[in-house]
């Protein structure tokens, strides 16, 4: 699993990587990478994150992200940002969650509260970052910080689409929130050109867990 | 004889009586054993397996509190925070960790308290310390709730003890870690399983008790000392029947799914003996009543054998005193059943028995024993009969000299003497003294009983009177008196016998012309001077063994014709065995 280990092996991956990716800014072609995330069956793999591996620059403070509480449920139940992005935790419901996270990328607490009550939280290390509510056991999300911008979420064919790549080689890994693979194993380089180029991931997932009953709760996105 | 005869038929009855008693109070018992004891067996059979549900409920509700417990502990977001500073070095505190290991101990009252990572490696653990870093995921109840991050529910030997042992996952809100907790199953819970259950209950493995609800002590021995074969013999899970200690017990193994070195099973045990007790005193009160009954039937059974035995044991009496020639003896019964009147009838057959007796005495003084026999049994024919037979006369010769000589009461005396002697010689050969002649007797042979050789008897007679006078005259001479002579005729001829006089004084004879002629053949003795004369009728008669003498051709007195006459001198084969003798 990837939640506290998969710290360290981004932050080496990224030195590793930086000459391979320092070149693209010099080719401003404006085109992607596109593929698709199956699982060994060559069933499609929704929900999976494929971002490119570059070494996190400073880049001015993108906009709060939102991972709202609707009926008893984390909106949306993954949420892939970038790293230095806040995020804010409003809470939709007539009654008080507790929202935490024990996970060594962000470890944080919004003690009971309603509405926007809660402060904003600023994920600053790249990472997973595990959500839940100390008040409702079934509430779980998941908070993907990434080092940069280009990334990508599948549908649910597994399709995703990196646009805007100039042309260079970049390390592109895919994530999932049931990977038995850490990114880093996942890691392909996509030599982008002129044309758009294609590229397929194969991930095996853990079986789906039973979770703490839902009670009434709205089913995860 | 009456004790005897009363006993016997008495001890019969009673016999009787008590064998159907005994065998129909032996048939309960056994039935009762057989029947009650089985129903014991099954009925307790059942219980046990009741027992091994109830306990299987038991154990099962033990394992879903402590699961709830942990899930409830499991929840509490402080135990979250506890458990999430593992995931950073700077603020792992192992030793808080332990604390509140120690803490949830005593709130949730269990012995073990155990605390991992996700991946199953021992964070804490209270309250023993000593394996922190080890990984306990193979652990049974852990490795099983790694395997589906669910609850799982096991027991587990630890130590030489066993634990109900549960493992949670702890969600935060992904598993952050496992929390272990162990519940100690041990005498005490055996015990309280015990009193659940009402059967004694013990844990054990092959080689191992774990825990009991027998005290430490023999029992407990008897049970570790016999384990194998326990198990061996226990396997099915039909009863079977053990001895522990002095008592029987019903047990049953049940295997538990376990975690340990070897099977376990729940060892469950019912008492056989006690669950019997109502049968035997069942039985006893059977054998009580059966008691009572064999003595009230001895009781009833010896008034009534008492009440026809005691009669019958006196006819039996009686009967004897009358067997034994007392006539007097009557049975002395008043009742008016059959026994009453089977005494009755023995009285009038009695009392016809002396009265007989008594003719016969009285009959007898007048004339022999046999014609009073004769008469009495109806032999003799009123009308008379013709019948052949031998007379003996005898006289004493020179009687009117003696008679002289001798004072009246000597004579009489020496007459009577002679008589007894005469009378039993006659008597002796089965003849009749027919009548004394003042010096002499008539004597008949052949009549009234008859013989065929009544000519031989009488004059074996004749010879055997001569025969005593000899010893009678040796005695005379002794006392110096003078010997006495007799002289015998004997003749055999045809008669008519029967009763002869009034009916007053009637008494049975014969008459005809051979009595006459025997009266004077034995006259002529005093002639030829011999002692025994028979005619010639009845010398044809004799056999070779008689000597006779001399025979002549007489005339007697009153005769027309003269009477063929022979002189007897010897019986050979008789007065040879005199003379030997």
């Amino acid at each position: 699993m990837c939640r506290h280990s998969s710290r360290c092996h981004l932050n080496r991956r990224w030195l590793s990587v930086l000459l391979l990716c320092c070149a693209a800014p010099l080719c401003n072609a404006a085109t992607g990478v596109s593929g698709q995330v199956t699982a060994a069956d060559g069933k499609p793999i929704a929900n999976a994150v494929v971002f490119v591996d570059a070494p996190p620059v400073a880049q001015k403070a993108a906009a709060a992200q939102i991972v709202d509480q609707v009926e008893k449920a984390f909106v949306p139940g993954m949420l892939p940002i970038v790293v230095g992005t806040w995020v804010r935790f409003p809470n939709h419901d007539q009654i008080h969650h507790h929202v935490y996270s024990f996970s060594p990328t962000k470890t944080f607490e919004l003690p009971l509260y309603k509405g926007d009550a809660a402060a904003p939280v600023l994920f600053d290390k790249v990472g997973v970052v595990r959500i839940g509510c100390n008040i409702h056991d079934w509430m779980s999300g998941i908070i993907v910080v990434l080092p940069s911008t280009q990334f990508g979420v599948t549908d649910a064919e597994g399709r995703f689409r990196l646009d805007n790549l100039p042309a260079g080689d970049y390390r592109l890994e895919a994530w999932h929130a049931r990977s038995k693979a850490k990114p880093d194993q996942t890691a392909q380089v996509a030599h982008v050109a002129a044309d758009e180029v294609t590229m397929n991931f194969q991930l095996t997932l853990t079986p789906e867990r039973p979770r703490p009953a839902m009670h009434g709760a709205r089913e995860q996105p | 004889v009456k004790l005897f005869t009363g006993r016997s038929l008495r001890a019969r009855i009673f016999g009787a009586f008590a064998a159907i008693i005994l065998a129909v109070l032996l048939a309960t018992l056994g039935l009762t054993q057989l029947m009650v004891g089985r129903d014991a067996r099954q009925t307790l059979s059942r219980e046990l397996h009741t027992t091994g549900q109830v306990f299987a409920s038991l154990l099962e509700e033990r394992a879903a509190r402590l699961r709830s417990s942990s899930a409830l502990l499991s929840g509490d977001f402080a135990l979250k925070r506890v458990f999430a500073t593992h995931f950073d070095p700077s603020s792992y505190d192992a030793q808080t960790l332990a604390s509140a290991g120690l803490s949830y101990r005593e709130r949730l009252g269990v012995q073990l308290v155990w605390m991992t990572d996700e991946a199953g490696m021992l964070l804490a653990a209270s309250p023993d310390s000593t394996q922190l870093g080890k990984s306990l995921a193979d652990f049974p109840p852990l490795r099983q709730a790694l395997a589906t991050e669910s609850p799982a529910a096991e027991i587990v030997a630890v130590q030489g003890q066993l634990y109900q042992m549960v493992a949670v996952p702890v969600l935060g809100p992904d598993v952050i870690g496992y929390l272990l907790l162990g519940q100690i199953v041990n005498d005490a819970v055996a015990a309280q399983l015990k009193q659940n259950t009402h059967s004694d209950i013990t844990f054990l493995t092959p080689a191992h008790v774990y825990a009991s609800s027998w005290p430490v002590g023999a029992e407990r021995s008897s049970l570790n000392s016999q384990l194998a074969r326990l198990l061996q013999s226990l396997h099915s899970a039909t009863p079977a029947l053990l001895s522990t200690g002095s008592e029987r017990y019903l047990s049953m193994a049940l295997p538990v799914e376990a975690a340990a070195p070897q099977p376990l099973f729940v060892l469950i045990q019912g008492s056989y003996d006690r669950a019997l007790q109502p049968l035997h005193a069942l039985q006893w009160r059977i054998a009580a009543i059966g008691i009572l009954a064999l003595a009230a039937a001895l009781i009833t059974g010896m008034f009534l054998t008492g009440s026809i035995t005691g009669p019958v044991g006196q006819l039996v009496g009686a009967t004897r005193e009358v067997l034994r020639g007392n006539l007097q003896t009557r049975a002395r019964l008043d009742r008016s059943d059959e026994l009453g009147f089977l005494a009755s009838s023995f009285n009038e057959m009695v009392a016809g028995l002396q009265e007989r007796e008594r003719i016969k005495d009285t009959f007898g003084r007048f004339v022999s024993n046999d014609v009073a026999e004769a008469v009495l049994g109806g032999h003799v024919p009123l009308a008379g009969e013709r019948l052949t037979v031998s007379i003996l006369f005898q006289d004493i010769r020179g009687f009117s000299a003696l008679s002289e000589k001798l004072r009246p009461e000597e004579l009489l005396q020496l007459l009577n003497r002679f008589f007894t002697a005469a009378v039993a010689a006659v008597e002796a050969e089965g003849g009749v003294v027919k009548q004394f002649t003042g010096d002499g007797v008539m004597a008949l042979f052949g009549v009234p009983q008859r013989h065929d050789d009544h000519a031989e008897r009488a004059v074996r007679a004749a010879l055997g009177i001569v025969r005593k006078l000899q010893v009678l005259n040796a005695e005379l001479h002794e006392q110096a008196t003078a010997a006495l002579r007799i002289g015998i005729g004997v003749h055999t001829g045809e008669v008519v016998a029967g009763l002869i006089g009034p009916d007053q004084r009637v008494e049975y004879g014969v008459v005809g012309e051979p009595v006459n002629l025997a009266s004077r053949i034995e006259g002529l003795t005093k002639e030829v001077v011999t002692t025994i004369l028979v005619s010639k009728e009845t010398a044809s008669r004799l056999g070779p063994q008689f000597a006779l003498g001399r025979c002549a051709l007489l005339a007697v007195k009153g005769g027309s014709r003269p009477v063929e006459v022979v002189e007897v001198l010897v019986d050979r084969g008789t007065d040879a065995m005199h003379s030997a003798a």
